[in-house]
């Protein structure tokens, strides 16, 4: 067969090219699922945890995106496009699920470490806070790092984690959270006090202070 | 003498400093809360003064803020490093949704 240009040869696509950033009608939906199916599902299953879930989620945004395909700009890239409407079904889920299961007293329990610091109200000299390197723009190139940061998120309570995600990752506006969860905002502040200060801990622990670690 | 008023005059701004400064563990907290609401100018140079004497404080301010900036990253960099994967079935599943 003759090699005709803008055919995929076998299904098979090239993981690291950015398709062209406009999307229209002519495109095809099944190019979208090669190219950016598996970006998208590790995203949601860091969210959800749950495997079918996350497949669940991400066929749902190819389907919200085959809708709105007219809506698409070419200000951005197919992919970030992608990605926020993944980002909107992960808050449909939650807003639906924050109705249901209310969240426990548990959750809202200040975990404040506090064995940190001592009783006068000051950091145990030895485990306090040391100097982070390298900075953040030479980090971000590290493979390993994000595993990591993966890693302690998954350590976080399931509730904990979405709430810190959904405030840092989805830059969900924190009165939003609120009404999405039903949670109050002292009940918002707490759990993201609880989520960075693990956080912090467990990257200090993991990676920063951790001598086996190549920085 | 003068020595010692000194050093009593140097010991009671410390300890008006301490009166006058939250303790480390409400910084933190406070930190935090400070990453969504903006701080009352007093509560802002009340950490200040904290960090003059505190800098493991001030360094947990700075690594909250290093926290953000890589969580901002996350969604794309875990696309990228993570090895979990849509089946091949998934796959098809999902295309043939689509073409419906």
């Amino acid at each position: 067969m003759p090699f005709q240009p803008g055919a995929t040869a076998g299904g098979v696509s090239k993981p690291d090219v950015q398709p062209e950033p406009t999307a229209t009608a002519a495109s095809d939906p099944s190019r979208w699922v090669d190219e950016h199916g598996d970006v998208l599902y590790r995203y949601a299953l860091e969210r959800v945890r749950k495997p079918d879930i996350a497949q669940d989620l991400v066929q749902e945004t190819f389907l919200a995106a085959v809708r709105t395909i007219d809506r698409f700009r070419g200000g951005s890239t197919v992919r970030s496009w992608l990605c926020g409407i993944l980002k909107h079904k992960i808050c449909d889920y939650y807003r639906k699920r924050g109705r249901e299961t209310a969240f426990t007293n548990l959750e809202f329990l200040t975990d404040e470490c506090a064995e940190k610091f001592v009783p006068e109200g000051y950091w145990v000299h030895m485990n306090g806070p040391k100097e982070w390197k390298p900075e953040p723009d030479e980090v971000m190139h590290r493979d390993e790092f994000w595993k990591t940061m993966r890693d302690c998120l998954g350590k976080l309570p399931e509730r904990v984690a979405t709430v810190f995600m959904m405030r840092e990752m989805d830059e969900v506006e924190s009165k939003e959270i609120c009404s999405m969860l039903s949670i109050s905002d002292s009940n918002l502040w707490v759990m993201l006090h609880r989520a960075r200060m693990a956080l912090r801990e467990c990257l200090a622990m993991n990676w920063f202070e951790n001598p086996g670690v190549q920085r | 003498m003068f020595q010692e008023h000194r050093s009593w005059l140097q010991l009671q701004i410390v300890l008006l400093i301490c009166r006058f400064t939250p303790t480390c563990p409400e910084v933190v907290r406070i930190l935090s809360l400070g990453m969504d609401k903006q701080l009352s100018l007093m509560m802002r140079m009340k950490l200040r003064i904290h960090y003059l004497m505190c800098s493991f404080c001030e360094r947990y301010m700075k690594q909250l803020k290093y926290i953000r900036q890589v969580s901002r990253e996350f969604p794309d960099k875990i696309g990228e490093v993570s090895d979990a994967s849509l089946s091949a079935d998934a796959k098809e599943q999902i295309k043939a949704a689509l073409r419906q």
